[in-house]
C-alpha cells in the first residue's frame, strides 16, 4: 500500500506575473506522465517546509506532462511559492475532487460567471470548451473584479471575445477614471443578459459572498438549479476525506466538489 | 464464542509474555485520573474503572505522526515514514473498542490511510469490563458491550478472570504464555449478571431510542439550543481533543535549522477551534462557536451516520467530562428530543 501523501515532483518552467497578487505558473512533472484532471479538479501543492495547500488546475486538460496553476499571494505557502524562480521543484498530488460536467453541457448556450480569482478554474473550463467550439452554443462569460488592476488573463479575454458568440463582460467594482467599462457587482448585469433559459447551462466561481445574489440572479432569469453549476471553496489539508476540514454536513467537499449542481445542495446547509 | 479460565496468578504471567514481543499500554492512574500509558507489569493495570480522559486512539492515530520525511534542495528527496511497533492495547473498554471500530472504517474507506491501517494490523486489543460513572452512558447508544472487535476481552470474576476469545490471533497469544481451562456456564453467567448490574448503574441516558438520533439531529439545526450553548462555551476544542470518534487533524511541515530536512506531520485538529474552517483569504464558514458545537454534535450523531453507518457517539461521556462550562452531551441531546416532542423552542 502506497501512502497518499507522497508526491509527484514538478519543476517550475515559466512564471508569469498577471498582477500584483497573481502570477501563472506552468509545472512539468519530473516523469513524462501527464496530471490526467479535467476542468474545476484540484491539485495538493506543496514545498517542503512551507506544507500544502489545495490549488486549482488553470490549464485544460493535457496530453503533456505539464499544467498551469494561477496562485495568488493569499497565505504562508503561497507566500513562499512567488519567492521561487523558474527551474525550483514543488511538489504536487492530485488530482482530486470532481469537476465541471463538461460532456454534459455539450449542445446547450454556456453562462459563465466568475469573480475574482474563480476565473483560474473557469479558464480551465473555458479553454476546454474552446477546444470543442463547435459542440457548444453560446457562450457569455460575466467576469467581476475588484478595480482594472486584477483583471486576470487580459490578453486572453481579448482573444476569447473575438471567437464568434462568445459574449464577454468584465466589470470593476473600484473603477479608476480611465475605465471605460463596466462598473458594479456582476449580478447587475445578470438582468439585460438574453438567455434561453431552456438551452442554457450556468457555471459560477467565485468568492462565498457572490454565490447567494448570482443565484437569486440566475433564479430571476428562470434556469433551472439542476442547470446550474458551482465551485466551493474550503479549508483542506488532506484531499482524500480525512481531514474533516472540507466537511459541510456529510458531504466532503475534497470529494464530492469542489464542482456541485446547485439542485443537489440547495437544501445543503452552511454550503452556500 | 469460546470463553475460557484465566487463574488469578495466570494475568501477571500473561502480562509478561505479552511484553516478550510487544509494547503493552494499559490504564493506569495518574495524578489521581486514569489514563493509557505504557506498562511494564500486569500489576500496574487499573483494569475496573470509569473511562480514561485521554482515549486509547491514541496509540493508533497518535496526536502527533510524522507521514513523509524529506531532503529539500534542487532535486529533493521524499519517503514514506510508517513507524509502527507491534502493540497491546490491554484494558480498552466497551465503548472504545466501538470507537476504534468506527475509526477502522473512517480510515478504510475511499484512499486507504496507510499509517492508520498499518498501526492498526500490529496492533492487539485486549478488552475489558469497566464501571460507569455520572457521565457515561453508552447504555443509551447501545455500545455498553462489546460483541466482537477485540482480540480477546477479560473480565475479572473473583476467582481469575474470564477471558473471551474475540480473534484466533488473541488465542494463539493467550494459550502461548499461559494455561487456562474452559469456561464453566456457570463462570460465563458472571459476565452476565455484572451486565445486569451495570445497567443499573447509570445516572445518565438519552430519552429516545439511538435510530431516532439522526432525525432528532436533523430536525433541530435551527433549535435555539446551539446559540445558548455558543454562548458559554469557550471554544477551547477540549471536547475534541478526548473524543474517541474524533479524527480530524491539520497536516505541517518541520524543517532543522539548517533547511536540509524535515518532515511532514500530522497532528490533531478540532472542529471547535476558530481556525478550523477558516480559508486562506480569512472567511470563516463556522465563525460563530454555536456553530461549531451544532458542526460537533452532529457529526456523532448525523453527518458521520450518513457516511459510515452508526452512531459517531459511543456513550463515553469524555467530552462531558473534561468541558470547561459543563456542556453535556446527554442534556443536550435531551433538549433537542424535548424540543421535537412538544414542538416547543423556547
Amino acid at each position: 500500500m502506497e501512502s497518499p501523501y507522497l508526491l509527484r515532483q514538478a519543476r517550475i518552467e515559466r512564471i508569469t506575473r498577471l498582477t500584483e497578487k497573481e502570477r501563472l505558473f506552468r509545472l512539468v512533472f519530473e516523469d513524462d506522465k501527464t496530471l490526467g484532471h479535467v476542468p474545476g479538479q484540484f491539485i495538493m501543492l506543496s514545498i517542503f517546509g512551507a506544507g500544502e495547500a489545495p490549488i486549482s488546475v488553470s490549464s485544460p486538460p493535457d496530453t503533456r506532462n505539464e499544467f498551469e496553476i494561477c496562485v495568488r499571494v493569499v497565505g504562508s505557502l503561497t507566500n513562499v511559492l512567488h519567492t521561487l524562480l523558474k527551474g525550483s521543484t514543488v511538489g504536487i498530488r492530485g488530482p482530486y475532487g470532481k469537476g465541471f460536467p463538461v460532456k454534459e453541457i455539450e449542445n446547450k448556450d454556456i453562462l459563465l460567471i466568475a469573480g475574482g480569482i474563480g476565473l483560474v478554474p473557469m479558464r480551465s473550463l473555458i479553454k476546454t470548451i474552446l477546444l470543442k467550439r463547435g459542440a457548444y452554443g453560446r457562450i457569455t462569460l460575466l467576469y467581476g473584479v475588484k478595480s482594472p488592476e486584477d483583471i486576470l488573463f487580459k490578453d486572453e479575454l481579448d482573444e476569447w471575445s473575438k471567437v464568434p458568440d462568445f459574449d464577454l463582460r468584465i466589470t470593476v467594482d473600484k473603477p479608476h477614471p480611465l475605465w471605460k467599462g463596466h462598473t458594479g457587482v456582476v449580478t447587475r448585469y445578470l438582468p439585460e443578459l438574453k438567455i434561453d433559459a431552456e438551452r442554457t447551462a450556468a457555471v459560477i466561481v467565485g468568492p462565498p459572498v457572490m454565490y447567494k445574489y448570482v443565484i437569486m440572479g440566475l433564479g430571476e432569469k428562470r434556469i433551472a438549479g439542476h442547470e446550474i453549476f458551482l465551485s466551493l471553496e474550503r479549508r483542506m489539508k488532506c484531499g482524500i476525506g480525512k481531514c474533516g476540514h472540507c466537511q459541510i454536513n456529510s458531504v466532503y467537499i475534497c470529494q464530492e466538489g469542489p464542482v456541485f449542481r446547485l439542485s443537489d445542495i440547495r437544501r445543503l446547509r452552511e454550503a452556500i | 464464542m469460546d470463553y475460557r479460565f484465566l487463574p488469578k496468578k495466570g494475568l501477571s504471567l500473561f502480562v509478561d509474555g505479552l511484553l516478550k514481543d510487544f509494547k503493552v499500554y494499559g490504564p493506569v492512574k495518574m495524578d489521581g485520573f486514569p489514563v493509557y500509558e505504557e506498562v511494564s507489569s500486569a500489576k500496574e493495570l487499573l483494569l475496573m474503572h470509569s473511562p480514561s480522559h485521554i482515549t486509547p486512539k491514541k496509540y493508533l492515530f497518535p496526536q502527533r505522526e510524522t507521514l513523509l520525511r524529506f531532503k529539500t534542495g534542487e532535486k529533493p528527496q521524499v519517503e514514506h515514514a510508517a513507524d509502527a511497533d507491534n502493540q497491546v492495547l490491554f484494558g480498552i473498554h466497551p465503548c472504545d473498542i466501538h470507537a476504534i471500530r468506527l475509526l477502522d472504517r473512517v480510515f478504510a474507506y475511499g484512499t486507504p490511510d496507510v499509517n492508520y491501517l498499518r498501526r492498526r494490523e500490529k496492533t492487539i486489543i485486549i478488552g475489558t469490563e469497566c464501571l460507569p460513572d455520572k457521565f457515561c452512558f453508552c447504555r443509551s447508544v447501545n455500545t455498553m458491550t462489546a460483541a466482537n472487535d477485540f482480540d480477546l476481552f477479560i473480565h475479572d470474576i473473583g476467582a481469575g478472570f474470564l477471558v473471551k476469545i474475540g480473534t484466533e490471533k488473541g488465542k494463539e497469544l493467550l494459550f502461548r504464555h499461559v494455561k487456562t481451562r474452559k469456561a464453566t456456564i456457570k463462570e460465563i453467567s458472571k459476565l452476565v449478571e455484572f451486565h445486569k448490574k451495570k445497567e443499573s448503574m447509570f445516572t445518565a441516558s438519552i430519552n429516545a431510542e439511538p435510530s431516532t438520533l439522526p432525525l432528532i439531529y436533523s430536525g433541530s439545526y435551527d433549535s435555539p439550543v446551539w446559540e445558548e450553548i455558543g454562548k458559554i462555551c469557550y471554544g477551547c476544542g477540549s471536547c475534541n481533543l478526548v473524543c474517541p470518534t474524533c479524527y480530524c487533524f491539520d497536516v505541517r511541515d518541520d524543517i532543522s535549522l539548517n533547511m536540509k530536512d524535515g518532515e511532514r506531520y500530522r497532528v490533531w485538529d478540532g472542529c471547535l477551534l476558530e481556525d478550523f474552517a477558516k480559508v486562506a483569504g480569512g472567511h470563516n464558514f463556522r465563525k460563530t462557536r454555536g456553530e461549531r458545537l451544532r458542526h460537533r454534535f452532529n457529526r456523532k450523531f448525523q453527518f458521520q451516520v450518513d457516511k459510515f453507518g452508526g452512531l459517531f457517539c459511543v456513550g463515553c461521556g469524555r467530552c462531558s467530562r473534561a468541558c470547561l462550562v459543563n456542556i453535556n452531551i446527554v442534556e443536550i441531546t435531551n433538549k433537542l428530543i424535548e424540543e421535537r416532542e412538544t414542538g416547543k423552542k423556547e
